[in-house]
Formats: structure tokens, C-alpha cells, sequence
């Protein structure tokens, strides 16, 4: 009777998320994917036609896709290396009790819960010259000959969405990182110090390892999630100029709703969708021969 | 007392149910809370007039309405009227989700009064009425006066030549530019516009259906706008503008003309005072004309719709002469009725500039070929990246003309054969 | 912990000052440009400060629009969203920390997957499967697609922090007789609170300033959000910045209160030595 029992128990208490998944999400995803093999232009009821992989093919030779491609990886690599690394460096400031910690806390927070879009205007708004005190700042800085709108510069236009991601970005890993720290016991590292060991070697020996599994979880998400967020992006630059700021993501927007070719930005979205995965069975995989070493 | 209280409130609510109870749902998509408090006035002209008959009014955002309305759409969520730009009029009257306005127009009496134009795009689709528009928009040039005056320049360009001068006159002065450029998403209509002048005509075709855009002419006009550009008489950001930037650009009188439709007229009112800026016909090319270009809205009855008599009554009251009145001065486009032209209203300073292009024979305006399938892709994404490309100079004009020839003539055909 | 040097300490605040000015400049910004009255948007815009300052568009947005009805609508939603989704995930990273099973490779993979597709392709398709159920144009609707949403986050936060407990303490309780149940409630979850908070934290912030769904689902101004109210103000002609950032700070008031509130329990420490070995 109890092993009986035990044996049901994992799948009790996964099934309330596997049901709500599987019925809201699973089932809209299949059907979205179904799309990639047929012809379907939105609102011609006359398409609908099975096609097979001419839509892959079509995404090996978009030369538009591989762009876009090139920008995702761009965009998606810089905005977690950064996002990461300062939002590591603020969990370890305020893992700290200080004077002053809670009103701190609120407002490094506070970028978070700032609706994207209205975090892509404002900082739109920032960085046009006409309006915003940005781009004196980098003439100032030496950053810029003269001071121009940074979204303009098909050069480093995309710098600007991931000044805004990363502003907005740093409190998601600021407080993942922060709980799991304050999960570690303090004993742990009051032991490390009375044996002696500094605090590089404490970090790197005990708050590292420990932190490793949120941290793998947390960037493997964060970087799948920013793969696809081109709201800030479509806000800022619309994917300009001259598409230098368009990625996968926002591509498929405009497949969708301007070519009105929803079984071509299907397609799109699939191969995003197998790249994604590639990702993360690499990073799971690194995760697991890291634990499998220590 | 008590009683005949009861009994009246029993009555009122029974009375009230027998009423027939009809909702209509009207879809507006250029949404603003001016704009929506005036609809709901209009509508309550209706309701009065249709007891037992309600409407309830969904307000889209314009800066996502196409794409909420083609998910509603294809969901089957639809409404019964609809307020339809020119440029969704394609996409669903051409996929049959628009009832035809023939018989309802046959027997209005007001359809007499309606001008050629309104007719004419009314019909833009099969040559069938698929909505019955309530303004037009004409392309005019929007010009500072405090900026002109400051670079000694008497009046507003009539030429193209005239424009390139004072555009560079105006960058002579420190922080300012001449043109405010939109380089972004939906500055189509600027590349016609000086495209058309250059090439001397506004036939986007040839005879055997195949795009003009190529022809010297044509090519010309782009080189114009791009050397324009590349000599800093339109600000180095302008390539990647859109709507919110150039206006930015021209309040704060960073740059000192642009072209406009008039509904533009209120936002630009409200921010400028009127010695502040004017109102011009679009400069003239080497042939003496200009080509602005015209668009238009109105209101569409939806296929599915259950009660397609009360939704032309709804439409009647939205746009019948008074209402089309009344609405207009709130959204400020340009009258369908012969007679409104006459109304108080229309002689104001600045909507001056808009009957002189009206009046003016060279000033011809100008249709694009948004019925033509896929031009949303063109105007919005393909037109777009290659017309930045070519301001960059990664583009040569030719090339880019090339490009928007070769897709409009397979766009063409493919409307040739049917789909 | 052994004392710091007072050299860290200053290196310490000046950090952490940087990061608070980073942060704080676009929000100073944002309440600038909302107490900037409309005649001097563009005139001044590049002023740190306007020389004329106005709150006509805070009484402008309470009064002429229907903020305070979105403010309450999406304070519903994102409240309902995070107190289920934090009790589905808590229960499912539960399952995933504490067992191995038969299938649990592939719902970890299958809740992965549901990340990775853009939402702009399935808006449509889950359309039409809420409308039947009369769950579209509704906020239970909105609670529904949410939840379904962030679960995936939320259970692998909460099954880190699940994995940081030793399964000792439910063993040692489950041989004292008690059900897993019961030894969840009384002594796991108190231990994971910060887990909790942080949780309910995301969860809350994800919903709140969801703007495609929102969108796409419901029509009616009744059920509409705050990030959907806030699109209201970008006309075809003009982009309305004052009232827009004004709502925005309006809006970051009841976040704020929220943040105070999981805060306490965002940073409480595991008590030293109930969790020895």
C-alpha cells in the first residue's frame, strides 16, 4: 500500500502543471508548428495547402534569415553576459545585511517591473538627441563625434535595445541569484574561515559551486526568453535601420503581419524553436560533466 | 403608493425587455479619446433613433490595430461595422469578408452628393463599393515660419529646386536641417511623392503591367531624396524615423518642412502656434506638376455580419452629410461631400493650403496601389530597408528601383491572374 | 562572518551607488517627462529638470481615462496569476527535486519547449481554443494563459530551491510517521521562503507587464490591462509622453508596495543550524 502509493506521488504533484501546460500551451504550440508544412496566408480562407519542407528550404536561402540570425546570436549573447555578470556582482552586494539595504533593494528593483514597452519608449526617447540628454553625453565621453541618435547607426544600433534590456534585465538575476545565495547556510562559510580560507577562495569554492544549479537554470531560461523578446527591439528600431537590428524574433513578427505569410514565419519560428533546443541540451549537458567532475 | 410604484418598476422592466434588443458592434481603429468621445456622440444620435437598438464601440490602438484586428478576424471574432484605411481595404474585401455597398448606395439619396473622389476610392476594389469613406487625405507641405524667416527665405518652396535652396539655406543655420525625412517605416509615400515629380507622371504601370519604377524618371526622383540626404539637408537620424521623430524633429524646429496628411493638422495645432508654421502645396517637379498622394478611410459592413440594414443606418447617421461634418472637424481629413466644402469650418488659414492643392490643376493626387496584393509587405518592410539601404549608401538608387520594379510587377501579374 | 575592511565597505557603497544610478536615471527621467507640461516636451526636452513643472497629467490620467479600472484589473490578474502559479510550481518542483520517475525527463523538456516558441505564433491558435470557453475577453482567461506561462520558470526556481533542503528533514519526518504532505507544509516550505518570495515575486512582475496577450485576448475596455491602457496614448498622430509616463509611474506604485512586501522574506536567512549536515 505504501510503495504503491509513493509510486503515484511524483506524478501527483507534477500533474495540476503538466495538465495547465499541456492543454493551454502544448496543444496552440503543435498546432502553430503545424503551419510551417503548409501554405497559410492569414485571412485567405483559399490557402491552407499542405507544402511539405518548401518553407525550409526557403529559410536556408533567405539571406534575410541568416541576418537575423547573425543579430540574435549578438543581441541574446550580450544581454545575458551582461545581464548576468552585473546582476551576479548586485546579489553579492546585497547578500551583505547593511544600513540602508531595504530602500536599496526596492530600487534596484524597480527597473523590473517597468512594462517593456514603455521602458523602449522612455529609452528611445533618451537616446534622440531632439529630446534626450544621451547622446551628449557620449560627445562628452568621447563616445560619439557628434551627438547623434545611437539607434540610427546601423553599426551599432543594436546596442541600444541591449542597453535597455540589460537596465531592465539585472534585478531578474539580482534576485534569483540573491534567494539562492541566501539558501546557502552560513555555517558553511563560518567553517571555510575559521580553516582559514579568504574570501576569493570562500566564493570560488563554496558560494560558486552551490550557486551553480540556479545558475544554470536561470541563464539557460533568461537566454531562451531574450532569444524571443523583441519587444524593446521593435519599439527602438522596428528591426532598422536597414534591418541591422533585426533578429529571429522580430523577423517572424513581420513575416507574420506584413507579409501576412504565417506558414513561412512558422517555419521561422520552428527552426528557432530546434536551435533553442540544440542550446540547451549543450548547456544542460556542460552542467551535468561539471557535476559529474566534482 | 407603494404599490403603484412596484407596478411601475415591473412594467419598465418587462416593457424593457419586450424591446427587441439588438447589439451592433463597431470597431474603430484610428483610436483616440477625442476621436472615440465624438463617435460615441454620433452613436447616441443613433440609438436615438433606433430605440432598442445598441452599440457597442471596441477602440483599437492604432499602433497595434492591424494585427489585433487580423487575429480577431481570423478567430472569427468579427464585428459588424468597421472603421477601414485604405490600405486594409485589399486584404479584406479581396478575401470576401466585406459586404458589398452597391445596392445600399443605389438607393441613398445623399449619394449624389458625394464628390468624384470619394466615389472613385470608394470603389477602389473591383470597382465594387466595399466602404463609404468619410475623408481624404492629401499629402501637403508642412513648413516652419519662424525657421524660414531666420534663414531669410520669403515664402514656401513651389519647385523642387526651390525646396533643395531653402532646405539648404536652412542646414546653413547651426543645429537645424531642412527636411524632416521619415526614413522609417511608413515614409513610402515621400519616395513617391518625389519620385512621381521627377518622373513628370503617376502611372505606377505600363500597359503590359509592368512597374514603372524603374524608368529614369522614377530613378532620378530617388537619387534626389538620396543626395538630399547624403548632403546633410535632412538630419543624420532621420534614416531611421518614424512618425513620433519627425514630428519631434519639426516641433522642436530641428528640421523645417515636412509633408503631412491633414488629419496630422490637429496634433501639429495643439503644439505650434499658428505664426509658427504654414501649410503649402507640395513643390513641383521639372514637368510643372507634383503628384501628393491621397488617401482615405471609411466605414465597412462585415460579410457575417446579422443585421446588415441597421449597420447601413449606423453608417448613414456616422457619415451622412451632418455626421460626416461633425466628424471630420474632429479628425481633421478633407470633406467627401461636394457641398461640405463650403462650411465655415473648411475656410480656416491653414486648411487654405490644402483647397489651393485641391484647386491647383498641376497639383494631381495621387492613388497608390494599395489594392495590389502583398503591398502592405512592400510599403512596410521591403520599401523600407531598401530605400535606408540606399540612403546609407549600400544601395545604389537604380538598384533600388530595380528591386521595387521587379516586385511590383509580380505583385501585378499575380492580382492579373485571380490569385 | 569575519569583519570587513573599512576599504571594502567604501567599495562596497560606491558599487552599489553606481548600480542604484543606473537604475534610478531612466525612472527619474520617466517622472520627469510626466511632470513636463506638453508645450515644453520638446522645447526642453533635453533639460534635466523643466522650468515649468505640471501634474495635469496625473489628474489627467485618474480623471479622463480609465486607469484606476486597469490599475485594479491587473493588480487582479497579476495577484490571482502569481498565488496559483507559485502553488502549481512550488508542487511541481517538489516532484522534480524530490523523485526520479518514469517521464520526468521528457515534462522537464516539454515545459523547456513551451519557452522557446515565439508567442506571436500561438497567440491565434490559443484564441480560438479559449473562445468556445467563453474565456476570451475575460481576465480569468488572462489568469489561465498566465499561469500556464510562468510555470515552467516558477517550478524550476522553486525545484533549486527545493534541491538546497537535504531530503533528510522530510525522511526524518516521515519516519516519525507524518505523510510527505503534511512534512512539506509544516517544515520544508517555511525553510524556502526567500524561494517563495522570489517566486511570487517574478511571477507577480511577469503578468503585470504583459502586454501580447493582454492584447490579443480581450477587446472590452472592462477587462483591459495597464500595459494595454498605456498603448491607448500612441495615437496615429501623436504620442501623448506626459499622461503615458505619468501612468507609468502611477503604475509602479502597487509593484512597489509588493516589493516591500516579499522583500522581508526575500532576505531572510536560513536560521543557522536547523539545517546542520
Amino acid at each position: 500500500m505504501a510503495s504503491s502509493g509513493r509510486r503515484i506521488e511524483p506524478y501527483l504533484y507534477t500533474l495540476p502543471s503538466v495538465l495547465l501546460i499541456a492543454a493551454i500551451m502544448l496543444v496552440p504550440l503543435v498546432i502553430g508548428l503545424s503551419y510551417a508544412f503548409r501554405d497559410i496566408t492569414l485571412l485567405d480562407p483559399m490557402s491552407g495547402d499542405f507544402v511539405g519542407l518548401d518553407h525550409f528550404r526557403e529559410v536556408y536561402a533567405d539571406a534575410s534569415f541568416w541576418n537575423a540570425l547573425k543579430n540574435t546570436v549578438t543581441w541574446t549573447g550580450a544581454s545575458v553576459v551582461l545581464q548576468f555578470s552585473l546582476g551576479l556582482v548586485l546579489a553579492l552586494l546585497l547578500a551583505r545585511p547593511f544600513k540602508g539595504r531595504a530602500p536599496v533593494q526596492l530600487l534596484v528593483f524597480l527597473p523590473w517591473a517597468v512594462p517593456s514597452f514603455l521602458s523602449a519608449l522612455n529609452w528611445a526617447w533618451l537616446f534622440n538627441p531632439v529630446v534626450g540628454p544621451l547622446p551628449y553625453w557620449f560627445k562628452a565621453a568621447g563616445l560619439m563625434k557628434t551627438p547623434d541618435n545611437l539607434l540610427s547607426d546601423p553599426q551599432h544600433a543594436l546596442w541600444g535595445p541591449i542597453i535597455a534590456n540589460v537596465w531592465w534585465g539585472i534585478p531578474f538575476f539580482a534576485i534569483t541569484l540573491l534567494a539562492a545565495l541566501q539558501s546557502i547556510p552560513k555555517d558553511i562559510y563560518e567553517a571555510a574561515a575559521i580553516d582559514g580560507a579568504g574570501s576569493i577562495a570562500r566564493f570560488r569554492r563554496i558560494t560558486l559551486p552551490l550557486l551553480a544549479p540556479t545558475m544554470v537554470i536561470a541563464i539557460l531560461l533568461r537566454t531562451v526568453w531574450i532569444a524571443n523578446f523583441a519587444d524593446l527591439i521593435f519599439v527602438m528600431t522596428r528591426g532598422g535601420p536597414a534591418d541591422s537590428t533585426q533578429i529571429l524574433s522580430s523577423y517572424i513578427f513581420t513575416v507574420a503581419f506584413q507579409r501576412l505569410d504565417f506558414g513561412y514565419a512558422s517555419a521561422l519560428a520552428a527552426v528557432l524553436l530546434a536551435l533553442l533546443l540544440l542550446y540547451a541540451c549543450a548547456l544542460v549537458g556542460l552542467r551535468q560533466a561539471l557535476a559529474a567532475r566534482n | 403608493m407603494l404599490i403603484r410604484l412596484l407596478l411601475g418598476c415591473a412594467c419598465t422592466l418587462l416593457c424593457a425587455r419586450a424591446g427587441a434588443d439588438t447589439t451592433l458592434r463597431l470597431v474603430e481603429v484610428l483610436s483616440s479619446p477625442e476621436r472615440t468621445e465624438t463617435l460615441q456622440g454620433l452613436v447616441g444620435t443613433f440609438e436615438k433613433q433606433n430605440p432598442g437598438v445598441h452599440v457597442e464601440i471596441t477602440s483599437l490602438a492604432w499602433s497595434s490595430a492591424f494585427e489585433k484586428f487580423a487575429t480577431m478576424v481570423s478567430a472569427g471574432d468579427t464585428p459588424d461595422v468597421v472603421e477601414m484605411p485604405d490600405r486594409w481595404l485589399s486584404l479584406y474585401a479581396g478575401n470576401g469578408k466585406l459586404e458589398s455597398l452597391e445596392a445600399y448606395l443605389a438607393q441613398w439619396g445623399e449619394t449624389a452628393g458625394l464628390n468624384d473622389r470619394a466615389l472613385q476610392v470608394a470603389r477602389a476594389v473591383d470597382n465594387t463599393a466595399y466602404l463609404l469613406p468619410y475623408g481624404l487625405y492629401l499629402r501637403a507641405l508642412f513648413y516652419n515660419k519662424t525657421v524660414f524667416r531666420e534663414a531669410g527665405i520669403a515664402g514656401p518652396p513651389k519647385t523642387l529646386e526651390e525646396f533643395h535652396a531653402a532646405a539648404q539655406k536652412i542646414a546653413a543655420l547651426p543645429g537645424k536641417s531642412g527636411y524632416c525625412l521619415r526614413g522609417g517605416p511608413g515614409g513610402l509615400n515621400a519616395w513617391i511623392i518625389f519620385g512621381a515629380a521627377m518622373a513628370g507622371n503617376n502611372t505606377f504601370f505600363n500597359a503590359d503591367g509592368t512597374s514603372t519604377f524603374a524608368d529614369p524618371g522614377w530613378v532620378k526622383g530617388t537619387a534626389w531624396l538620396v543626395d538630399l540626404y547624403q548632403h546633410g539637408l535632412a538630419p543624420k537620424d532621420s534614416v531611421n524615423w518614424g512618425f513620433n521623430e519627425v514630428v519631434a524633429g519639426f516641433y522642436s524646429g530641428s528640421c523645417a518642412m515636412v509633408d503631412q496628411d491633414p488629419d496630422a493638422l490637429i496634433a501639429i495645432a495643439a503644439r505650434m502656434k499658428p505664426d509658427q508654421f504654414g501649410v503649402a502645396p507640395m513643390p513641383k517637379g521639372p514637368s510643372g506638376k507634383a503628384f501628393p498622394t491621397l488617401g482615405y478611410v471609411g466605414w465597412s459592413i462585415f460579410k457575417s455580419s446579422a443585421h446588415k440594414d441597421l449597420d447601413w443606418k449606423l453608417i448613414q447617421v456616422l457619415d451622412g452629410p451632418a455626421g460626416n461634418l461633425i466628424w471630420n472637424q474632429r479628425v481633421g481629413a478633407l470633406p467627401v461631400y461636394k457641398a461640405a466644402e463650403k462650411a465655415p469650418y473648411y475656410s480656416s488659414d491653414q486648411l487654405k493650403g490644402w483647397f489651393a492643392e485641391l484647386a491647383d490643376k498641376d497639383e494631381v493626387p495621387t492613388l497608390m496601389p494599395t489594392q495590389l496584393p502583398g503591398f502592405a509587405f512592400f510599403a512596410d518592410s521591403l520599401a523600407v530597408r531598401t530605400s535606408q539601404q540606399a540612403l546609407l549608401g549600400q544601395l545604389s538608387p537604380d538598384n533600388m528601383n530595380k528591386q521595387w520594379a521587379a516586385y511590383l510587377t509580380k505583385a501585378k501579374q499575380k492580382q492579373a491572374r485571380g490569385k | 562572518m569575519p569583519p570587513q575592511h573599512k576599504l571594502y565597505w567604501v567599495f562596497h557603497y560606491l558599487l552599489l551607488a553606481a548600480f542604484m544610478a543606473f537604475a534610478m536615471f531612466p525612472l527619474f527621467w520617466l517622472l520627469k517627462v510626466s511632470i513636463t507640461p506638453n508645450d515644453l516636451l520638446y522645447s526642453e526636452g533635453v533639460r534635466l529638470w523643466p522650468s515649468r513643472i505640471t501634474f495635469e497629467h496625473y489628474a489627467s490620467v485618474v480623471k479622463h481615462t480609465r486607469f484606476l479600472l486597469f490599475f485594479r484589473n491587473s493588480l487582479m490578474v497579476s495577484s490571482a496569476t502569481a498565488v496559483l502559479a507559485t502553488l502549481v510550481a512550488g508542487a511541481a518542483g517538489y516532484g522534480f527535486s524530490r523523485f526520479h520517475f518514469r517521464g520526468k525527463f521528457f515534462i522537464v523538456g516539454l515545459m523547456l519547449i513551451t519557452q522557446m516558441f515565439p508567442l506571436v505564433m500561438i497567440v491565434a491558435p490559443i484564441f480560438r481554443l479559449l473562445s468556445p470557453l467563453g474565456l476570451t475577453n475575460s481576465l480569468s482567461g488572462l489568469v489561465i494563459v498566465y499561469t500556464a506561462f510562468n510555470v515552467p520558470f516558477a517550478s524550476f526556481l522553486m525545484q533549486s530551491f527545493f534541491d538546497a533542503i537535504p531530503p533528510d528533514l522530510e525522511e526524518a519526518a516521515l519516519i516519525d510517521g507524518a505523510n510527505r504532505f503534511t512534512a512539506l507544509c509544516k517544515i520544508i516550505v517555511p525553510l524556502t521562503l526567500p524561494g517563495l518570495a522570489a517566486t511570487i515575486g517574478f511571477v507577480f512582475t511577469a503578468a503585470w507587464s504583459e502586454l501580447l496577450f493582454a492584447l490579443m485576448l480581450n477587446s472590452s475596455a472592462d477587462v483591459s490591462t495597464f500595459p494595454v491602457g498605456l498603448l491607448a496614448f500612441v495615437s496615429k498622430f501623436s504620442v501623448d509622453f506626459g499622461q503615458m509616463m505619468a501612468a507609468g509611474v502611477l503604475a509602479l506604485v502597487p509593484v512597489c508596495g509588493f516589493f516591500l512586501f516579499i522583500q522581508r522574506y526575500l532576505v531572510q536567512g536560513l536560521t543557522a543550524g536547523a539545517v546542520k549536515g
